[in-house]
């Protein structure tokens, strides 16, 4: 897992902050669950992603716009351990199972910001691999389950604008077997058909991509 | 004697299991293999043909196809990719099905395509999908026409009898459409298919174009490239 781990301590901190205001709650209600209202919920999330869901952390992702099947379903799968995150793993626990639709909807309705590439020579392999693949490696378009705006669907998340060290720590993950919580096995497959060279291209590209109007 | 009984048993499961693996782990019979079949008929063939096809869930399920094959389905000009697009429904389900099974060798697209990539139940949706759509983009042509070498070669080989004259296959008996597919693979089709490595190959075909010259492969290739759309010269052209 690629993470800057000075923002890693960061996020801990606030997160420990965080889970010792929450824990006391959380403890004393082994038997009955008490889930807090959304706007309390939501400040756990914030720390890290921003309480809009654009993070500002570039090693976090931005979850604004992310379809809510698909946030719903990554936040089952932080809880069940199917997909594994050193961050996501302490935090999950505070958060009980029947908050995360509410969560996912409410991420998936606040608009994504725009991203900058901070390497924009790379753009240009990354916008020929995600529009056309890779045809040596056979590697396919991105465009053709992410949309050529990267805007995603119920199945294929939201990639406009999202974060590159993002895109990329994940793409990498999916490369080495570590993250393997994509229901297809599809994005391992494709992410180990890329090189190290061409993830990082298509992840600067990824970040400039705009809505279509 | 229970014991004895117990004993007997636990050695006996995982003796049981051993078989079932290596039973399971039974290579898929191939072409040039003993045991191959042309065209014998996989029970996942057969229930995907019995469930027909919904063209509305197929476009959906072809999205997972599209980052290669295209939002078009025409896939791309120098080949590596083919057209899809007015394929015969129950062609498409014969190669999906064959490549799933591992029959017809593709390791490029088999994880894009086998379970749970893509559903037994999609298979017949994105088949039933394609075969409605026309191109509208350009097919890959061979650098120069060779057709007149092509056609005479597609003649007296007979190809025709298979593949139809206008290119055109045919669908009850799982022949596919080539006419105006990309030159480029139709080429490399052909080639695999005469080297054998094709897996699915039709012994007739390897037959069939056992003596053909790469430069005849070309001609071929180039010549059924050329055709247009066999749908546009099944319907009768309006008199003037």
């Amino acid at each position: 897992m690629k993470h800057n781990y000075k923002s890693i301590a960061r996020c801990l901190s606030l997160c420990g902050t965080l889970a010792g205001l929450l824990l006391p709650a959380t403890a004393s209600a082994d038997d009955a669950v008490v889930v807090p209202p959304l706007e309390e919920r939501l400040q756990l999330c914030a720390g890290c992603h921003n309480p809009d869901g654009n993070s500002i952390i570039p090693e976090n992702p931005k979850l604004s716009g992310l379809n809510a099947k698909y946030l719903n379903r990554q936040l089952k799968d932080f809880k069940s351990g199917d997909r594994a995150s050193p961050i996501m793993s302490s935090i999950i626990p505070m958060v009980d199972e029947s908050e995360f639709k509410a969560l996912a909807a409410y991420f998936s309705e606040q608009k994504r910001t725009a991203g900058v590439s901070e390497k924009p020579d790379l753009a240009v392999l990354g916008k020929q691999i995600y529009d056309e693949g890779i045809i040596g490696s056979a590697v396919p378009a991105c465009s053709g389950c992410h949309n050529e705006d990267g805007s995603g669907t119920d199945k294929y998340p939201r990639l406009t604008g999202q974060h590159s060290l993002y895109v990329s720590s994940q793409l990498t993950n999916f490369k080495s077997g570590e993250r393997k919580n994509d229901p297809k096995a599809v994005m391992q497959t494709v992410a180990k058909r890329m090189s190290e060279a061409e993830i990082q291209a298509v992840s600067e590209y990824i970040v400039t991509l705009k809505e279509a109007e | 004697m229970k014991t004895l009984l117990s004993i007997c048993v636990a050695l006996l499961l995982p003796l049981q299991a051993t078989v079932v693996v290596a039973a399971d782990a039974q290579p898929p019979k191939v072409f040039g293999k003993k045991g191959y079949f042309w065209d014998e008929m996989t029970p996942e063939r057969a229930a995907v043909l019995r469930g027909g096809g919904d063209p509305v869930k197929g476009k959906e399920s072809f999205r997972g196809c599209q980052g290669c094959h295209k939002a078009d389905a025409a896939g791309v000009r120098e080949g590596v990719y083919p057209r899809l697009t007015g394929q015969h429904a129950s062609v498409l389900i014969k190669q999906i099905t064959e490549i799933r099974a591992g029959i017809r060798s593709n390791p490029k697209m088999l994880p894009f395509v086998e379970d749970p990539a893509i559903a037994m139940e999609e298979i017949g949706d994105i088949a039933a999908y394609l075969a409605t759509l026309t191109s509208v983009r350009e097919n890959g042509k061979g650098a120069e026409d060779m057709s007149a070498r092509g056609k005479k070669l597609f003649t007296d080989n007979k190809c025709f009898e298979c593949h139809g004259k206008n290119g055109e296959g045919n669908a009850a008996k799982s022949f596919p459409v080539v006419a105006s597919q990309h030159y480029g693979y139709l080429l490399r089709e052909m080639k695999w298919i005469k080297q054998g490595v094709r897996g699915n190959s039709n012994p007739d075909m390897v037959k069939a174009i056992a003596k053909f010259s790469q430069g005849d492969l070309e001609a071929v290739a180039d010549y059924l490239s050329r055709l247009p759309d066999y749908r546009t010269v099944a319907t009768p052209v309006a008199s003037k």
